[in-house]
């Protein structure tokens, strides 16, 4: 089984969906006007992917190859529904905020993603946490794009006015492929930096370990 | 095809359908139970909107019975009213003509005093069928209608007194135009039959 500390990175970092895999752009570029609306979304999306890998993992074995693809988009359409039918009911103003994007996540290409190249060959519990971490890493990365667009383009911070200076531009269509490229950019340098620094780390860490028994087969020798 | 294979693939083939149905069934069921108990009333959806309009209050309402020649307008339908306790009018009209011949829907609470109108005191977006860009349109746009301007002539996207349209969005400026002058329409005849009764 895997180590957790492996799959939460998997989720949050090195295959974040939206910043590494790029998927679910749909909802990403759409939604983000306001940081809110990504939790919302985000939250929305991980408690699907969750539930989905969950069940997908416990009937694994029940379900006939042929055929995985329909049962997963059957199971996954039905935890969409369960959101839809809770947040109309407790939370109206996010749902209708959400409108076409929430029955959307159907065809969402990480859930389906997870569902077939995770859960349906994982135990219960590590098809959970994948669930859980890759809600969050998309979660994340959803309301870092709704902040930047909300203050540069509203001028506001999860609905707190900041200043009155605005740049609708961020707040548009074009705006969001912007930010969204710039994000990804930034994502891409930072991850790079930090793999090469820790390629790096684990060189000089073997090369130690090499010389020092260079060092003790000469002592050896000398010894000897 | 040999019999065993035919024989493998017949049952492969039953199970995916057993198991598919099977799984339909299931979630479906679970799906009808919380249907039924998520389920939202109209009579909750109605309170929602005037809370919306009343700042999170509730107040108590009447629903107006809309007669059929009065329900379709030029410029739309009247879809639903409300009469609050304080007087207003909730109204909720579809404006026609929008692009590719879709249309928006809006509310309008409308404040009438002594059989005359004194303005629309808020107007919010509530849908729209066919329009791409109704992010475009802003608070402070649906704002611009507040007040009695459309006593002075009905909303267009060109020509006439009262123009107002979004520039690179005409098509949906006059679907929201149609609805705020569809709201008039029917205040225009509420406000006739005032006048009638009095008389």
């Amino acid at each position: 089984m895997m180590k957790v500390k492996d799959i939460a990175l998997d989720g949050l970092v090195r295959q974040n969906p939206t910043l590494r895999l790029v998927l679910g752009t749909c909802p990403t570029l759409a939604l983000t006007t306001l940081a809110f609306n990504g939790i919302g979304m985000g939250l929305a999306v991980t408690f699907v992917l969750i539930c989905s890998n969950v069940l997908v993992s416990l009937l694994r074995n029940v379900i006939p190859d042929k055929v995985r693809i329909p049962a997963f988009v059957l199971i996954i359409a039905t935890f969409v529904t369960i959101v839809s039918l809770v947040l109309d009911k407790f939370m109206p103003d996010l749902y209708e905020t959400l409108g076409v994007y929430l029955p959307l996540i159907v065809v969402n290409c990480i859930i389906l993603a997870r569902a077939e190249s995770f859960a349906s060959h994982n135990k219960v519990g590590a098809a959970a946490l994948d669930g859980l971490f890759m809600g969050l890493g998309f979660t994340i990365a959803l309301t870092l794009m709704g902040i930047v667009r909300e203050v540069l383009g509203k001028g506001s911070f999860f609905g707190i006015k900041l200043w009155n200076f605005k740049i609708e531009f961020f707040a548009s269509a074009a705006g969001a492929f912007l930010t969204y490229g710039l994000l990804i950019a930034i994502f891409t340098v930072v991850y790079n930096a930090l793999e090469r620094k820790a390629r790096r780390k684990n060189f000089s860490g073997a090369f130690a370990i090499h010389s020092e028994e260079q060092q003790l087969a000469k002592e050896g020798v000398n010894n000897g | 095809m040999s019999v065993k294979s035919y024989s493998e693939n017949k049952t492969t083939a039953v199970k995916s359908i057993v198991v598919l149905v099977l799984i339909a069934v299931v979630l479906g069921g679970l799906l009808a139970i919380l249907n039924d108990i998520l389920y939202v009333s109209d009579t909750e959806r109605t309170m929602r909107v005037i809370k919306n309009f009343y700042d999170g209050q509730e107040k108590q309402y009447e629903v107006v019975e809309i007669p059929e020649d009065v329900r379709t307008n030029d410029f739309g339908t009247v879809d639903t009213v409300y009469l609050i306790e304080d007087g207003n009018y909730l109204i909720k009209t579809t404006g026609n003509e929008g692009f590719h011949g879709g249309t928006v829907t809006m509310w309008f609470l409308a404040e009438i005093d002594g059989g005359e109108f004194i303005g629309f005191n808020k107007v919010k977006y509530a849908e729209n069928a066919g329009q791409t860009l109704m992010s475009n349109f802003s608070d402070d746009y649906y704002n611009d209608y507040l007040g009695d301007d459309v006593k002075n002539g009905f909303y267009t996207t060109k020509g006439g007194s009262n123009n107002k349209m979004m520039a690179g969005a005409t098509y949906s400026s006059n679907a929201i135009n149609n609805a705020v002058n569809s709201a008039y329409c029917y205040i225009d005849y509420i406000l006739t039959e005032v006048s009638n009764d009095e008389g």
